[in-house]
């Protein structure tokens, strides 16, 4: 009992499968299950409407994610343009992926998969590695002229390389340890309060577990703004590099 | 989501900020400590790299908070030249 009061204890993963392979070890945890039940929610709630046939007269469900694409297409048109749109599927993808894998972590008992900065680096990493793919493919050698900001003056190019430099690289840090945190803080908080409430007596403990629902109410919007926020930013970054400034 | 107003929006912008100037130093200071640690140079590289990257910091941090600016005054613009 005195590990589980620990406020991180919940993100410990122990392997409930164990398979190495040479020296990999893939051993299947509660962190790899939420990420199947992710991928496998965002594909059942689109095959359910899909399967169905679209309806003129949408119901509820249809109409939700049609809302929902619609307003990531807007998202991809205003950031990256008309071009945009081939990148539509992946950013799309990406926002109901993400959204699924903070909304199921917050089902009690579950975990979520975007509390592990491995996660979240991974797709960090790879969106940061497809723009520069996009931008080398798109302009080649001229694209390096993204690191030189429009109106500089020669004088100050060997100062603003660098600056632009640290600034590229500083995009996938921020992108991946701020959907982790943000994750990770609201969990903790929800566990702290919990442990709280339960340690107190009872004539003052109803006080944190009551928090415990509003914050919970609060992670429900921090979930979709997160997800929201990732993908935003995903957008941009891919715009940037269309675009060159 | 279409609906989110504006303390969602001010929440996500200031977290979106934070990190990136948290981000911005630290891989400045980083980038110095390794160029120290293969010219064996130390502390100039990274003092010269917190430098950089807080430089690079507050650049990011000041043309994201211009363009929703621009963003802003374009939204208001469109609203006040669509009332009759």
């Amino acid at each position: 009992m005195a590990e589980k009061e620990s406020p991180l204890h919940h993100f410990e993963l122990h392997p409930i499968v164990d398979i190495h392979l040479g020296g990999l070890d893939l051993s299947i945890n509660k962190a790899v299950i939420a990420m199947w039940i992710g991928m496998a929610v965002v594909y059942g709630l689109f095959m359910l409407v899909g399967k169905k046939g679209t309806s003129m007269i949408p119901g509820k469900l249809q109409s939700m994610l049609e809302m929902s694409l619609e307003f990531i297409k807007g998202m991809v048109k205003e950031f990256i343009g008309d071009e945009g749109m081939k990148y539509f599927n992946f950013v799309g993808t990406l926002f109901f992926f993400i959204l699924c894998c903070n909304l199921i972590g917050l089902i009690p008992g579950s975990y979520t998969i975007t509390s592990q900065l491995v996660v979240t680096g991974t797709f960090a990493v790879i969106i940061f590695v497809m723009t520069l793919i996009i931008g080398i493919s798109k302009h080649g050698g001229h694209f390096f002229s993204i690191l030189v900001p429009p109106g500089v003056p020669k004088i100050m190019i060997p100062v603003m390389v660098p600056i632009e430099i640290i600034s590229m690289l500083a995009r996938p840090i921020s992108l991946s340890v701020r959907l982790f945190a943000n994750m990770t803080a609201g969990h903790t908080v929800l566990a702290v309060l919990f442990g709280l409430g339960l340690s107190a007596p009872m004539w003052i403990g109803w006080l944190p577990l009551g928090f415990t629902v509003i914050i919970n109410g609060l992670e429900i919007a921090i979930a979709v703004i997160q997800a929201y926020i990732f993908t935003t930013l995903t957008c941009v970054y891919i715009g940037d590099v269309i675009k060159l400034h | 989501m279409g609906q989110d107003n504006g303390f969602h929006q001010g929440m996500g912008f200031a977290a979106r900020l934070g990190t990136e100037m948290v981000a911005a130093t630290l891989i400045g200071a980083g980038m110095g400590y390794a160029l120290d640690w293969l010219f064996g140079t130390r502390p100039w590289f990274l003092a010269l790299g917190v430098i950089f990257g807080g430089a690079a910091g507050c650049l990011g941090v000041y043309r994201t908070a211009m363009q929703t600016i621009n963003e802003n005054n374009e939204n208001d613009n469109n609203e006040t030249d669509s009332n009759p």
